[in-house]
Parts: C-alpha cells; sequence; structure tokens
C-alpha cells in the first residue's frame, strides 16, 4: 500500500489567510461596482428610452370630443403605445411651474394636451399624428423629445463611461494587488523554492507547485468575494423592488439576470487566474536568478 | 526504463579550470580554482572559516555560476547546459547541506522521498527503498516522525538519507559531521566510505574536523584565501 504525500508546499499560514482576505474584499468591491454598472446602463438605457419615446401634441383652438378623436387614432397606430388626452388639472399642474399655484385664470385659452407614448424602437409616429390631427382639422403641432433626448442620451453616454472607467480600474488595481500580495506570500517561501531547485526539480514543476496552490487560494476567496456580492445585491434587489416614481427611475437597476451571473462567476476565475500568473512569473523570475 | 549514462571513463567526475567566484558583496572569494575529481574518488576540502568551502561546493552542486572559469561535471561544461539539462544533472549530485535544508512540514520519510518526488515518481515506486535507507542511518524507527521533532543529529542522517536516496554519482556534503557527536560524525564518515567503495560514488566532503580526516587515508584539499592547496600534513597523496 503506498503512502499519503503531504503536499510539498506547507499549509496556508497568517500570511496567505491575509492574502485570501485582501482577494476575497477586493473580488466583492470589483463584482460589486460591475454589477452597479451594469444597472447602471440598464437604467440609462430604461431612462432614455422612455424619453425619447414621450411625445406631446399640442391642439389649439378645438374641443374635448375631436381631441379625443384624434388621442383615439393616435392610439391605434402600431407604433404607439398610448396616446391620451390630458385633463385641464393635469394641464394646470404642467404649467403651474411657470404661472405660479395660484391657478388659472379662468379666461384665459388653453390648448388640448395629448401625451403619447411611443415606441421609437418601430418607428417615429410624428408624421403620422400630424395627418391625424389634419384629417380632424385641428390646428396642432407635434412636439417630440428628439432633440432633448439626444442630449440625455448624451449625459448617460458619460455616465455609463465614468461607470466602465470606474470598473475597469477597479479590476485592474484588483489584479495588480493580487499579483504583488502573491509575489509576497512567495518570497516567503523562496526556502522551499531553493531545496526543490537544488533537488532536481526542473522549473516548470516548481512554478506549477506554486500555480496550483494561489490558483485555489484566490478562487476560494474570489468565490468567497462574490458570494458576498451577490447577497448584498440580492438585499439590494429585495428591499428596493417596492421603489416607485420617477427617482427611482435614476437609480441603477439592480437585478440578477443571466449576466449578472456571468458577472459573479468570472470574478473569482478572474482572481484565480492573476494570482496564477503572478505565482508563476515571481517563481520563474527567482528561479533565474540562479543558475 | 534506464538513465542513460555516457561512458565517461576517462572523463573526471568533476574538472574545474581556472574558476573565481566573487560575491557583489563580499567580493572576490574563489581565485583561479584548479581542480579534478576523479571519478569514484573520495576526498576532503578542508580549511579556515570563510576560506570558501561552502562556494566552492555551491558552485559544484550548480547552486551559482562561476564569476570566472569553467566547471565542467560529468563531461559536460555546466554553462552549455540548458535550464533542463541542469535539473537533470542536479539530480545527479546529491548534496549534504551544512543547515540541512530539510522542509519542516515533511516527515523523515518525506524529506528524503524528495528528490525521488519531484522526478516524477509515486510512491509506491520509492517507499521501501526509503525506509531502507532511513534504517541504514539508523532512522528505521522515526520514518514518520515530523523533522521539528528530530534531533539535530537526526535532521543530519535524514539530510544524508536525501541526498544518496537518488543513488548520485557525484556526493557532495558541507560539514555533515557538525552537528553530530564523534562517534556519529565518524559513523556517517565511514557510511560515506562504504558507499565509496561499494557503489563508487564520487564524493567530496567539506569539514575542518581534522581529527576525523585523519582517520581516513584519502586525499585532502586545503582552502586558504580563496586558494586551493594540496594539504601536505594530512590526508593522502594523490
Amino acid at each position: 500500500m503506498s503512502r499519503r504525500e503531504s503536499p510539498l508546499l506547507p499549509v496556508a499560514d497568517a500570511r496567505e489567510a491575509a492574502l485570501f482576505f485582501v482577494i476575497g474584499a477586493l473580488c466583492f468591491l470589483a463584482a460589486l461596482a460591475a454589477l452597479t454598472t451594469r444597472g447602471t446602463y440598464k437604467a440609462a438605457e430604461a431612462w432614455g428610452a422612455q424619453i425619447e419615446g414621450d411625445i406631446t401634441v399640442v391642439m389649439r383652438d378645438t374641443d374635448r370630443r375631436t381631441a379625443e378623436q384624434a388621442a383615439d387614432q393616435a392610439a391605434s397606430l402600431a407604433n404607439v403605445f398610448e396616446a391620451r388626452v390630458l385633463s385641464r388639472e393635469e394641464v394646470e399642474a404642467l404649467l403651474e411651474p411657470s404661472l405660479g399655484p395660484g391657478g388659472m385664470p379662468d379666461g384665459l385659452p388653453i390648448p388640448m394636451l395629448m401625451a403619447v407614448q411611443a415606441d421609437m424602437a418601430v418607428g417615429d409616429p410624428s408624421e403620422d399624428i400630424n395627418q391625424i390631427l389634419e384629417g380632424l382639422g385641428i390646428d396642432g403641432d407635434v412636439a417630440g423629445n428628439a432633440g432633448y433626448a439626444d442630449n440625455v442620451r448624451g449625459a448617460l453616454g458619460v455616465l455609463r463611461l465614468v461607470a466602465m472607467s470606474i470598473v475597469a480600474l477597479l479590476s485592474a488595481t484588483a489584479i495588480a494587488v493580487i499579483a504583488f500580495a502573491t509575489h509576497a506570500a512567495l518570497l516567503a517561501r523562496r526556502d522551499i523554492v531553493d531545496v526543490l531547485h537544488l533537488s532536481g526539480a526542473e522549473d516548470r514543476y516548481i512554478a506549477g507547485l506554486f500555480e496550483r496552490r494561489f490558483w485555489i487560494l484566490a478562487l476560494q476567496a474570489g468565490m468567497g468575494g462574490a458570494v458576498a456580492a451577490l447577497m448584498v445585491t440580492a438585499l439590494i434587489v429585495f428591499t428596493g423592488s417596492g421603489s416607485q416614481g420617477v427617482e427611482s427611475q435614476l437609480l441603477p437597476r439592480l437585478s440578477l439576470d443571466f449576466w449578472d451571473i456571468v458577472i459573479l462567476l468570472v470574478t473569482p476565475i478572474v482572481a484565480g487566474l492573476a494570482a496564477r500568473m503572478a505565482a508563476r512569473l515571481t517563481v520563474l523570475a527567482s528561479l533565474k536568478d540562479t543558475l | 526504463m534506464t538513465r542513460f549514462r555516457p561512458d565517461l571513463s576517462d572523463e573526471p567526475a568533476v574538472r574545474l579550470d581556472g574558476v573565481s567566484l566573487a560575491y557583489e558583496r563580499t567580493g572576490e572569494v574563489l581565485t583561479e580554482i584548479d581542480l579534478v575529481l576523479r571519478q569514484g574518488s573520495f576526498t576532503f576540502l578542508t580549511g579556515p572559516s570563510g576560506a570558501g568551502k561552502s562556494s566552492l561546493l555551491k558552485l559544484m552542486y550548480l547552486a551559482h555560476a562561476p564569476t570566472r572559469g569553467a566547471i565542467r561535471l560529468f563531461g559536460r561544461q555546466t554553462h552549455e547546459l540548458k535550464r533542463k539539462q541542469l535539473a537533470a544533472t542536479r539530480r545527479r549530485i546529491g548534496v549534504v547541506f551544512q543547515e540541512f535544508r530539510l522542509l519542516n512540514h515533511l516527515t523523515a520519510f518525506e524529506n528524503v522521498a524528495l528528490p525521488l518526488r519531484v522526478a516524477g515518481q509515486k510512491s509506491d515506486q520509492y517507499q521501501n527503498e526509503v525506509i531502507d535507507l532511513l534504517r541504514w542511518v539508523g532512522l528505521g524507527e522515526r520514518v514518520d516522525a515530523p523533522t521539528p521533532s528530530l534531533s539535530g543529529g537526526e535532521q543530519q542522517r535524514v539530510a544524508i538519507a536525501r541526498a544518496l536516496i537518488n543513488k548520485p554519482d557525484l556526493l557532495i556534503a558541507d560539514e555533515p559531521t557538525g552537528n553530530v557527536d564523534p562517534e556519529m560524525g565518524r559513523k556517517i564518515l565511514r557510511l560515506f566510505a562504504e558507499l565509496n567503495k561499494r557503489v563508487g560514488t564520487t564524493i567530496l566532503i567539506a569539514t575542518h574536523d581534522l581529527e576525523l580526516i585523519r582517520e581516513f587515508d584519502v586525499p585532502v584539499l586545503r582552502l586558504s584565501d580563496g586558494l586551493l592547496v594540496r594539504d601536505v600534513e594530512y590526508g593522502a597523496a594523490e
């Protein structure tokens, strides 16, 4: 019967416990940043699409019944989700910032306003709505948010870029710190490298021992960090699911869909590969100094 | 599978031609060393502390490259060897380090088996051999003892067994009797002499224990201030 062989590298010591913590914490931050960035992306997409799809139709010198006929026809268009004529109270509320809270003078002529929610992915319905107005003899204007939406999209693009840069920077920092910490932990094992080297072990064999050790360590630590990020995200998704209103649309939309799970799965693998590569380079570099 | 061994009948095991070694911090420690160790020879290397004995041994077991000169091991110039060939050459050399260099997290058995393990052998291939060797050095009862639990003398013998397990062509020992009592020191040197006589292993032992050297009728080289001289007072003439 063959004997059980102890690993050639000693069990983890305090230095490696510290390395485990560092890698776990960095993976937690990197995964959370990546999930938040994705959430920001999704929020930006949804917000941008909503703004772009909002169309306001101003109808002058017409009665409510004709206006509602126009709204019904507009609502039947294929690229329109919803079209409705705003009530007087709603129009007053819209004008309140300009006219003050005192209410509208009774004699002031107020145009009818139609709010249209369009599906811009299918096509802009502005021209069709113009034709509906002409067909009903309504003097009106179709005011889309395209120009405004372009500005919003530009701002969202910058926001995405900043978020991506933060994730890239955090990931690069995490990889660099993992590599540095692995290097430091390895230098403490220099005596073992020397003994193996002088016992006739090939460079690749020695590097392989350390690669496996640090790959597993970083993988486990990375999984710990990713699980922590998953729990925090789940908590936010769970507690934040009831948020409503405009302000909630501006917040990152954290969720746990397929790509979020991919991010959580990839995080420990990247950490493991970074540690493995650092271990390999450190051992080979230290052996290069020897004969 | 049998290891390929070229016919080296005309080649010395070790040949140093004009070898010098300098360290960055301390400067030159060995100067123009010319040395030949014939295959199957048994030689002592002596000299005062700091004379360069350990440095000379390090050159021979390929821990360092010389600053000047050429080293030829088993018929091959070491500076021409590629890294894989260097590793293969190291496996033909058994080294007993002055400070043992045992791995503390391994047992006596595992430390002895280390050179075989790094060469890719499995434990069922070598376990009897390792146990036999540990018995031979008097540690048959301490096979599975953790290294830190061994005394200095026991650790010394584990280090010797590790150096011998590969059946090396060249055995280099740096003060192998430094941490044992005179009786054990004598026993270890007799063990080396027996190995040299029975297997034909080339042996070079660095020691400052002149009393022990006196008991062996073998050549003694002396290092003095980094220069190698033949010792005329002790040992046999070559």
